[in-house]
């Protein structure tokens, strides 16, 4: 049998796909319209924007990071997401584990909630802990008695930041681990493991793929958010602006030179994820086929 | 180690898996529990291993009560039907596991854990296979995987969960040829789920067949091959030919024949293998019915018959030797006569 079957596909598949092509012009005519597309929108901008940033020279491109606000709005950047991502990777792994290892009531609405942030708009976002925590919000009074500051300081950037990216790394678990199933959990229950031996022995090298995939989204996003964070922030210079925010601040001071120039920082950090995205997709995609693999021959 | 299940009731939702199901296991015996899917018997293996919590009744394992002691206190090895071998580690890591994650005061030194794990490897045949990962193995070999990492933590009771389902019938065979012989070497109490009637008859010292959430009869292959205790059994067992008659004064009518029996019904059922009709050319004494041969098929060594009966027109299946059917030289249509060489007689449901 097993023989006879990749031989029986196969055929299929070269006919079906002479079957299935398109004439010549109109493969032609889609590939030229998507490269076109990709130049214009994609690749134009970033030529654009590196051009712009070293239009005056290396020491002008230089300068734009170490001069004080710059430096200070990168290591708010930094520090929001030294804050976001680790908290919600355990905001995620937690999630994901019990969605998909538990039964209980309520589930889905846990589910459903876990994508809120993808569905409201990031500036909606912000004004929600505007009002919660601002001067005049339901817990201002409170806050401004005991000397809190929230609103227009790190912990409202980091708030923000972290709502906008809670569902990157829960995301990203939830379908792996139902389709991995809680057996190899069970089993290591059977063979006298606790909970934490579980988690550390077997499930987390099972999901360490999708895992670091949630956690770069997660990372990327929180360094480039800018609505959430832009309502929450007040835009103090030096202290309360991202790299996101510096960057309009720059442009609408017409310093386009270093407004470009910390953008192209950005630029590079999202280049970065995505080789390291590429590289990770292309792992799990190998996890994937050997689970595949797996029901394959079991079901033989 | 004696298992015993008290009473176990669970549903799932609305659906009832078990209704009070009550069955003793003793200490050293290999036991199947045999029965078509949806019968409730993977579920009774879950609850005993702490998988699965019962919401009723009660599991005693030596006369202790374990009900609600979780899956690690119980030191039950499970092996699971698709193996749940852990994919990222080596075939000797996932013998060791069990071993590795003992309390430090327990756990055996390294070159222990390496000598054991060998040995077991040893045992299931497999020790050459000790550095590859569990996708690299097939399914006959990762089935010995699961087994040994079950017997690593040298478990009171070996529980195993459709072992041979995902298996092609040749390696099946083998493998549960070795599983008899394995128990035979080390007495482990173990208990086996299958749906595969010739699988629990060759394996099990005993046999508990199970149907809707319930058990039907408990006791040796042979004997429950012999006397099913009721039709589910019986058709459970194996292929059946019906003959419906009616208790009359405490005896069966079937055709001309009359056999006697204890219980008296409105109706009963006369239930005979196709391997206990026989098939002749003349009706010497009773009993016989008339019938016409239907289809002839030859299988490997034996020759299956269908015969259309002449007084109700319903269909009967007999299965000859080669060399009777030689003898006989039977031809499709014509008439013939049959009769059940050996029969069991359940009421009506």
């Amino acid at each position: 049998m097993a023989g006879v079957i990749p031989s029986r596909i196969g055929a299929q598949g070269v006919k079906s796909r002479r079957a299935v092509t398109e004439p010549l012009w109109v493969r032609s005519l889609l590939i030229t319209l998507a490269l076109l597309f990709i130049a214009l929108v994609l690749v134009m901008p970033l030529v654009l924007i590196f051009t712009y940033a070293l239009q005056q020279g290396w020491a002008v491109y230089i300068a734009s990071f170490t001069e004080p606000d710059a430096v200070s709005a990168i290591r708010l950047t930094l520090i929001t997401a030294a804050i976001t991502v680790p908290l919600n990777v355990i905001f995620g792994v937690s999630a994901a584990w019990a969605i998909t290892k538990f039964h209980f009531r309520g589930k889905n609405i846990l589910i459903t909630l876990i994508d809120l942030p993808f569905a409201i708009s990031p500036v909606i976002a912000g004004l929600i802990f505007v009002v919660l925590f601002g001067a005049r919000g339901i817990l201002g009074p409170w806050l401004i008695e005991n000397d809190i500051r929230i609103i227009f300081a790190t912990p409202g950037i980091v708030l923000a930041t972290i709502f906008v990216t809670f569902p990157f790394v829960a995301r990203e678990l939830i379908p792996l681990m139902q389709a991995q199933g809680s057996d190899e959990e069970q089993s290591a229950m059977t063979l006298g493991a606790n909970g934490w031996q579980t988690f550390w022995r077997v499930t987390l090298p099972n999901i360490k793929w999708g895992l670091l995939y949630g956690v770069i989204l997660c990372n990327a996003r929180s360094m480039g958010e800018f609505g959430a964070v832009s309502v929450v922030s007040g835009h103090i210079r030096g202290l309360t602006n991202t790299m996101p925010l510096h960057i309009e601040i720059l442009y609408n001071d017409y310093q386009f030179t270093a407004s470009f120039a910390v953008a192209s920082l950005l630029v590079f950090l999202a280049l970065i994820t995505m080789v390291v995205k590429a590289i990770i997709e292309w792992r799990t995609q190998q996890t994937i086929t050997t689970i595949t693999d797996d029901t394959l021959l079991l079901e033989k | 180690m004696t298992i015993e299940a008290k009473n176990i009731t669970k549903t799932f939702g609305n659906y009832e898996a078990l209704k009070e199901v009550s069955v003793t296991v003793p200490s050293g015996k290999l036991v199947a529990l045999l029965g078509p899917s949806g019968s409730g018997k993977t579920t009774l293996l879950r609850i005993i291993a702490g998988l699965e919590q019962a919401d009723h009744g009660q599991i005693l394992m030596d006369g202790r009560d374990t009900t609600d002691a979780s899956a690690r206190d119980r030191r039950v090895g499970f092996v699971f039907q698709h193996y749940a071998l852990f994919r990222h580690m080596t075939v000797f890591d996932n013998v060791a596991f069990g071993l590795r994650v003992k309390k430090r005061a327990e756990r055996p030194s390294r070159e222990e854990i390496r000598s054991r794990v060998m040995e077991l490897l040893k045992m299931v045949q497999i020790d050459w296979l000790a550095d590859r990962l569990p996708n690299q193995l097939s399914g006959g070999q990762r089935q010995r995987v699961a087994l040994a990492r079950a017997l690593a933590v040298e478990p009171k009771v070996l529980l195993l969960d459709e072992p041979f389902g995902a298996l092609d019938a040749k390696v099946r065979k083998e493998l549960r040829r070795w599983l008899r012989r394995l128990h035979d070497e080390i007495h482990v109490t173990s208990i086996f789920v299958t749906h595969d009637v010739d699988e629990a008859l060759e394996v099990a010292d005993e046999v508990v067949v199970m149907n809707q959430a319930r058990i039907e009869q408990v006791g040796p292959p042979d004997e429950v091959y012999e006397h099913p205790a009721n039709s589910f059994v019986y058709h459970f067992l194996g292929s059946v030919n019906l003959f419906h008659t009616r208790v009359r004064d405490g005896q069966v009518h079937l055709g001309d024949d009359v056999l006697d029996v204890k219980t008296d019904g409105e109706e009963a059922l006369v239930h005979a293998r196709p391997h206990d009709i026989e098939i002749a050319r003349e009706a010497e004494n009773g009993g016989w019915l008339k019938a016409q041969v239907l289809r002839i098929h030859t299988i490997g060594p034996i020759v299956r018959v269908e015969l259309l009966r002449a007084d109700d027109q319903s269909l009967s299946e007999a299965e000859l030797t080669r060399e009777r059917y030689a003898a006989l030289r039977l031809i499709v249509g014509e008439d013939v006569f049959f009769r059940p060489r050996a029969s069991k007689i359940y009421s009506a449901p």
